[in-house]
Parts: structure tokens; C-alpha cells; sequence
């Protein structure tokens, strides 16, 4: 143990003056002098007709890296199902597991009032930011992680019963792959109309409008399916555990 | 226009599969996955026996010498790295159609994105993206891991695998954030114009934390210490893809940016000290496990460091064996990985020693083990052979590294002749408390039952593919390393669309050198093999000082690797520091 606390002192010392002799020589804050930014900055409305410029270098300048940053989350969700998944001589061991307590419905009604406001809000609010991801700041990303907490407010007013019954696992596991899958299948568009994968093939429409932007909005709302159920089915892991352990 | 499938097509058909997977049929299901790796595994081919290609998605091209999107710059070393991983996956998917007890999709789709994320690992041109489909394997590399998860120890090697790698990824995200500070640009080509001959502290600095992650998925000394728990843990098709794609896709990258971005001479002396401290640390200890996965595992990282030693010389000699060097031992070592697969399989053991004698009832089992471990020693024909031949040959000013070298092979493949004569042969005296490596044996993963044609097929088709692997034509892997270190020929075509010329190949070991070298290795191996064996029968007077020198040296190294992540954190650190320091001050 002490060896280890020498081993890692003496380490973290030299990657602290790695990094301060490295640091060290950065540009003052705040200059920069790539010709990157200035050139998307210039470009993104004319071209792509995507006002949130940050929105244009995510899904169409630098798309295939948000490919595989959905595939990440992708692939960790169904990384912890299958984990979590049932195996084989479980059942026995589930016998001497001491049953949990599953979580009731709170039997208050400011709570569950807060959750009938709190729902269509966060609905709303989860589509609009997937929506106009082209337009303002949000996207995919972000609304369908506010999507995803429709569910979990549900769970937290109603109970772990009603929680699956508005959210399936076999629906979330669905919509999940079909998000996943979306966002490659419209970059294969590009390929079938001849063009470069994730080339832009529909229409531009008004710089400004939430349907504008072509492949950026459709690529926004397979994100948004991907992410929203993705966070759903995780949550779903765990309750259904909760459930069948409550149920012994 | 090949580029784009070998990431598109995986990633549609894993998500598909685990969309439906079980609704679908399983055998639907199994030809979904095995037909996508398939296809994969051609779009690959097709691409290592084309020129380099430079493909821009999205059509985004870059404007006046500045990169907008994101390319893909393939060339030979690439989308050959993409070729093994594709084959390794097929392999890995076709073993496992019996090998699970119940369907496992959801073990098919995490191999399939593992595979996408591989692919666009070896043919990016983008360091971000490189970072991005590192990381899109190390997810899935988790997943794989943990997958036995009703076991304490494969969660705990799952954890220590991820908790390191990450650590790793981290340190990688960092240097290239340095990276872009300096250049505004994250497109290897524009990174390098903006950096080429201004190799300040900043540059060195975020060199060592770049290579970092990619040292640690490669398990190079003393980021190594993941690697055997994670092998131990995982389920033996998931190993394959470990030990010969996913080790080497880490030094692949340290290739690619040394070449495509950095081209420091200065990375020449750490990286070949951390090679040789590699073949070493790997030889002694792959040498000490009983545990047939560990002990394979302890191989690939000895073979690891004989790979960064062909790579860290920087010269097209070296990196041209390193790349042979990578085909030859992936298919081997994961044929090797299958074999030890069957016998948990259909014996229920993983023990060396457990197994004394009772490999005879699969004799073919041993044969196909026997001819990997001599191939793992070097003997020829598979570009293993050339690889190594190769590796030697550009090490020629470098003595103490072509010891490591040589040791690396001879001791790897002693210890698995050494295992194949113990289980098939029933060599040897019976030892029940013969030094032990550690864990000795795990959980079987499936009921025992006969070997499926769906286990021993694949192993013989990568044993077959790694004899193939001798002739494929080196005069094209030489011009393509050569290629693959010329990071202003490789500018030019990304960012000028000029298509410049192939490099001619570096000269050639002459073959009878190369084929002497080999009688060696494999004679020694085979010696040694014999002489573990049979070591009770040698008079005392020349165990005695065997003992004394190797008890405390593999006591040792052994004591080093606890299988405490804590520790694994703390060389880690070391490890970055040191490698740091060596650029930065010196």
C-alpha cells in the first residue's frame, strides 16, 4: 500500500511537470489561430443553411465522429443489459437473496401533481430541442436525454409498474436499434444517390426554420430515438431487477 | 467507395440484432451477424489490394490545404489491420454459434460494433476520429469482457481493463486537446504542416500523452498489467479479437501517428526501452502460467514488445516486419486461443497441470495446438517468420533489443510446446503443486460435449490463413511502410489530391538468415519445452542454480502483478511520466 502511494507520488510529480512543460507553451487564452473555426463560421449557414454552427460540425463537417459517439452510448447500454441479463443457475441463487423493497407509488399527492405538470413540459420541451438542433442550441444529444427523464418522473410519481407500462422494454429496445441504425442508414443514402456517405440528399429549406438543414435535422432526430430510449432501457436494467427480485 | 462500409455495415447489422435480435430465428440471426462480418472482411480486402485512397465523407474536401471533414487515408497497413480484425471477428462469431448455452445476440452485436470501431481505427485520418473509434472499441471490449458477469473475477477483470483503459483514453484526449491548441486542426496531414519542425515542449509533451492510450491498449510495460486479467476474464472468442487485433490496433496507432503526424526521432530510444522491458516481462512471465489463457495472454504481450520493437527503430525495415510480424501472430494466437477454448469446453479445465495426459482424448486438438506454439516460435512458413527475420534485421545496431527479441519467441513458444506435451502427451512426471501461476483454472463456459465442426473449423482456418500469410507479397508491405512513415508524401495526397508515387521497399533479409534464425528459436524452444519437462530427471547440480535465478525472478514479477487496479493506476502514471520526461527533458 505505501509502496504503491511512492509509486504513484513519484509518477503524478512527473506528469505534473510533463504537462506544465507542455502547458506552459499554449497560446495566451482566448487566441485562436487555426483557419478551421474561421472557415465553418463562414460557411455552415450558406452551405448547410444550419444557424447553430455547432449543430452543422456534429452531424454534416465532422458526422462520422458523432456516429461513433452514438455508438458509444449504444453499445454501453446494451454492454449493461447484457451484464445485467438474466443467466443460467440464477434462479437458485435468487432463492437466497433477501427480497427488496420495491418502491412504492408515494402516497403524496403534491408529488404526483408535480409529476401530471412535470410530464407534457418535459415532453415538449424533449421534442423541441431535438427538433431544432439545426436551428438553437440543443440537438439530438441533448433532447433525448430530457426525453428520457419523462419516464424516470413517471417511475418517481407512479411506481416501477406503471413506469413499464407507458415504457416497454421491448419498445425501448426497438426504438433504440432503429435510432442506432438511422443515423448509418442516412449516411448510406449518400452512398445510394451516388454521392459521399452522410452527403446531404434532402432538401435545405429556410436558414432559421426547425424543418431546415437537410440530413443535420433527420441525423438530430435518429439521435434524439437513439438517445431518449437508450437511457430508457437502462433505467428499465435496473427496474426490472428491482421487480423480479420484489416478486420472489 | 468501399471506404465507408467496413463502419457502416457492422454498426447497421449490430443494431438490427439487438433491435430484434430476439424475435428473430437464431440460426436468421447468426447468418445476419456472421454475413456482415463476411462482407466486412471482403470490403477490406478489396481495399489492402487497391493504392491508397483518401476518401472524404460527406464529400467534404478540404479547402486551400485545410481539412474541413473527416478522411479516411487507407492505405496497406491499414486496411490490412482491418482484414485480421474482420477474419478474428468471423472466427470469433462462427466459435461461438455452440459455445454460449443460450442464444447469445447480444455477444454477436457487441462483437460487430467491436469490429466497426476497429475498422475505422485502422483506415481513419483524423486524430479525433481515431480517438472516437478508439473508444467505440473500448466500449465494446468492456461489454465483451464482463460478459461471463455471474463470476466475481471476470467483473474484476472487466473493471480493471476499463478503469486503465479509460484512465488511458483520458490522457490520450488530453495530449490531443494540447495538440489542438497549437494547430487549430485535427486532420493528421494538416496537424503535421502546422507542426513539422517546431517540436517545442508542447509537441513532445502531448506526443507522450497521445501515445499513452494507445501504449495501454497494446499493453506495453508498465501499462501491461490489464491485459491477463482481462484475457483470464473474457470468453475465449472475445479473446482472439483481444490478443490479435485489438493489442496491435494500440500499436498500429503509435505507427501511424509517429508516420502520419509527429515524425520524432526522439520517440526511438523510450519506445525501443519499453519494447525490450516488454519481450522481457512477457517472456518470463508467460513462461510462469499454468492457466492456459494467462499464458497465452502473457505471449501476446512478450509478442507485443517484439512489434514495438520492429516499429520504435522508425525505419520502413522495421515497421514493414512489424506489420507481417501483426497477420502472422494474430492468426496464430487466436487459433491457440480456440484450441485452449475447446479443451475448457470439452474437458472442463483450463490447467495445465489439471490436464496432464487428458488432452489425449482430443488428439487433433494437439495437433493444431503443437503447430501454433511452433509457429509462435517462429518456424516457418507464415509471415510471422518474415516478420520477425525482418524485425531482426533492422535491429542490427540495436544488441540488446534483438536478444529481447529472440528471447520473447523462444520462451513463448516453449511455454505452449511445453503445455501441448504436458495435456496431449502426458510428458512429464504429474505435479500437483508445481509453481502456479496465480489463478489456475476458471469456470467452464459451456457443458461438457463433443467438439462442434462450429469450434474446430475455425481454429484450422486460421492456423491454414496464417501458413497462407507467408506469401503475401512483401515487396508491397515494404513500399507500404515506407509509405506509412512519409508524412509528406501522405499530405500531399490528403490535402494537395496529388497520388504520389509508391516508395520503393526497404532491402530484404536473405532467406537463409532468416531461416537459420528460425531453427534456432524453434530448436531452443523445443529444448526448453523438453527440459521443463523433464527437469527432474536433470542432475541437481544443474538445477540448483536454475532455480536460484528463475524462482525469485518470476516470484517477483509475479508479486508485481496483483491484480489490484489501485497498482495498475500507479505504474500507469509512472508510465506516462516517464515516457513524458524521457521526450520532454532530454
Amino acid at each position: 500500500m505505501k509502496a504503491r502511494l511512492v509509486l504513484f507520488g513519484i509518477g503524478a510529480l512527473g506528469f505534473a511537470a510533463v504537462w506544465f512543460a507542455g502547458a506552459r507553451k499554449l497560446d495566451p487564452m482566448g487566441s485562436y489561430h487555426g483557419a478551421y473555426g474561421e472557415i465553418l463560421n463562414a460557411v455552415s449557414v450558406p452551405e448547410r443553411h444550419s444557424t447553430n454552427v455547432v449543430s452543422a460540425v456534429n452531424f454534416d463537417y465532422r458526422g462520422l465522429d458523432t456516429l461513433g459517439e452514438e455508438f458509444i452510448l449504444y453499445i454501453s447500454v446494451v454492454a449493461v443489459a447484457a451484464i445485467l441479463r438474466k443467466q443460467k443457475d440464477e434462479e437458485e441463487e435468487d432463492e437466497d437473496e433477501a427480497p427488496t423493497q420495491l418502491r412504492e407509488a408515494p402516497d403524496s399527492d403534491a408529488v404526483r401533481l408535480f409529476g401530471v405538470g412535470l410530464v407534457p413540459v418535459t415532453v415538449i420541451f424533449g421534442l423541441y430541442m431535438i427538433s431544432h438542433g439545426s436551428v438553437s442550441p440543443g440537438g439530438g444529444f441533448q433532447g433525448g436525454v430530457v426525453l428520457a427523464t419523462v419516464p424516470l418522473v413517471v417511475y418517481l410519481c407512479a411506481g416501477a409498474k406503471t413506469y413499464l407500462r407507458i415504457a416497454p422494454p421491448a419498445l425501448a429496445k426497438g426504438g433504440e436499434g432503429l435510432g442506432a441504425a438511422g443515423y448509418a442508414l442516412i449516411g448510406c443514402l449518400g452512398v445510394l444517390a451516388g454521392k459521399k456517405f452522410l452527403e446531404n440528399v434532402v432538401p435545405l429549406g429556410t436558414p432559421g426554420e426547425a424543418w431546415s438543414a437537410g440530413t443535420i435535422t433527420l441525423l438530430n432526430l435518429t439521435v434524439g430515438v437513439a438517445v431518449g430510449t437508450g437511457f430508457v432501457e437502462l433505467i428499465s436494467s435496473f427496474v426490472e431487477e428491482l421487480l423480479r427480485k420484489a416478486e420472489k | 467507395m468501399l471506404a465507408p462500409w467496413p463502419v457502416a455495415l457492422p454498426l447497421v447489422a449490430a443494431a438490427f440484432l439487438a433491435g430484434l435480435g430476439d424475435k428473430l430465428p437464431r440460426r436468421l440471426a447468426d447468418a445476419i451477424a456472421i454475413g456482415a462480418a463476411a462482407i466486412t472482411a471482403l470490403c477490406c480486402a478489396l481495399l489492402l489490394a487497391g493504392p491508397p485512397v483518401v476518401y472524404w465523407f460527406g464529400g467534404i474536401q478540404p479547402r486551400s490545404g485545410t481539412a474541413i471533414g473527416i478522411d479516411f487515408a487507407i492505405d496497406a497497413n491499414g486496411a490490412g489491420l482491418a482484414v485480421l480484425s474482420s477474419l478474428l471477428i468471423l472466427a470469433a462469431l462462427f466459435f461461438s454459434l455452440k459455445y454460449f448455452d443460450k442464444p447469445a445476440h447480444m455477444f454477436q452485436v457487441l462483437l460487430l460494433v467491436f469490429l466497426a470501431g476497429l475498422c475505422g481505427f485502422s483506415l481513419t485520418g483524423d486524430l479525433f476520429d481515431l480517438f472516437v473509434f478508439f473508444e467505440v472499441m473500448s466500449a465494446a471490449a468492456f461489454g465483451l469482457c464482463a460478459y461471463k458477469s455471474r463470476e466475481v473475477g471476470p467483473l474484476q477483470g472487466a473493471i480493471n481493463f476499463a478503469v486503465t483503459n479509460t484512465a488511458g483514453a483520458f490522457i490520450t484526449l488530453s495530449g490531443i486537446a494540447l495538440l489542438y491548441s497549437r494547430t487549430g486542426a485535427l486532420n493528421l496531414s494538416h496537424m503535421h504542416r502546422m507542426i513539422a519542425g517546431h517540436d517545442d515542449s508542447l509537441v513532445l509533451a502531448a506526443a507522450a500523452l497521445v501515445c499513452t492510450g494507445f501504449l495501454v491498449k497494446a499493453a506495453i510495460v508498465p501499462f501491461q498489467f490489464w491485459l491477463a486479467d482481462a484475457h483470464a476474464a473474457a470468453p475465449t472468442p472475445a479473446c482472439i479479437v483481444f490478443s490479435g487485433a485489438m493489442v496491435e490496433a494500440g500499436l498500429y496507432a503509435v505507427a501511424r501517428l509517429q508516420g502520419a503526424l509527429f515524425g520524432l526521432p526522439q520517440l526511438r530510444t523510450p519506445l525501443l526501452a519499453a519494447g525490450v522491458a516488454t519481450c522481457l516481462v512477457g517472456a518470463v512471465m508467460c513462461f510462469a502460467q499454468r492457466h492456459l489463457k494467462r499464458l497465452l495472454a502473457f505471449s501476446t504481450i512478450a509478442h507485443a514488445g517484439v512489434i514495438l520493437c520492429g516499429i520504435a527503430v522508425l525505419e520502413p525495415g522495421g515497421l514493414s516486419g512489424a506489420g507481417l510480424y501483426v497477420v502472422g501472430h494474430g492468426l496464430v494466437k487466436a487459433a491457440l486461443f480456440l484450441c485452449a477454448g475447446m479443451l475448457l469446453h470439452r474437458l472442463q479445465s483450463i490447467d495445465e497441470l489439471a490436464l496432464h495426459g487428458r488432452g489425449r482424448e482430443v488428439p487433433w486438438v494437439g495437433v493444431l495446438f503443437a503447430l501454433g506454439g511452433l509457429l509462435l516460435a517462429g518456424a516457418p512458413p507464415t509471415a510471422m517468420f518474415f516478420g520477425d527475420g525482418a524485425i531482426h534485421h533492422a535491429l542490427e545496431a540495436h544488441p540488446i533489443a534483438r536478444f529481447a527479441v529472440t528471447v520473447a519467441s523462444i520462451a513463448t513458444g516453449a511455454a505452449v510446446l511445453r503445455a501441448c506435451g504436458r495435456i496431449f502427451l502426458g510428458l512429464g512426471p504429474r505435479e500437483p503443486d508445481a509453481p502456479g501461476g496465480g489463478e489456475q483454472d476458471e469456470e467452464p463456459e459451456t457443458e461438457a460435449a463433443p467438439i462442434p465442426w462450429s469450434m474446430w473449423v475455425p481454429a484450422a482456418f486460421l492456423l491454414a490463413l496464417a501458413i497462407g500469410s507467408a506469401w503475401l507479397p512483401r515487396e508491397h508491405a515494404g513500399s507500404a511502410a515506407a509509405r506509412m512513415l512519409d508524412a509528406h508524401s501522405w499530405a500531399t495526397q490528403v490535402l494537395d489530391r496529388a497520388q504520389p508515387a509508391m516508395p520503393s521497399p526497404p532491402p530484404e533479409e536473405p532467406l537463409a538468415k532468416g531461416l537459420a534464425h528460425a531453427a534456432l528459436t524453434v530448436g531452443l524452444a523445443i529444448a526448453l519445452a523438453l527440459l521443463t519437462l523433464f527437469r527432474k530427471r536433470l542432475p541437481e547440480i544443474l538445477r540448483g542454480p536454475v532455480r536460484a535465478v528463475w524462482n525469485p525472478l518470476a516470484g517477483s514479477l509475479r508479486a508485481l502483478h496483483t491484480g489490484a487496479v489501485g497498482d495498475q493506476v500507479a505504474w500507469l502514471t509512472l508510465g506516462v511520466a516517464a515516457l513524458g520526461a524521457s521526450l520532454v527533458f532530454s
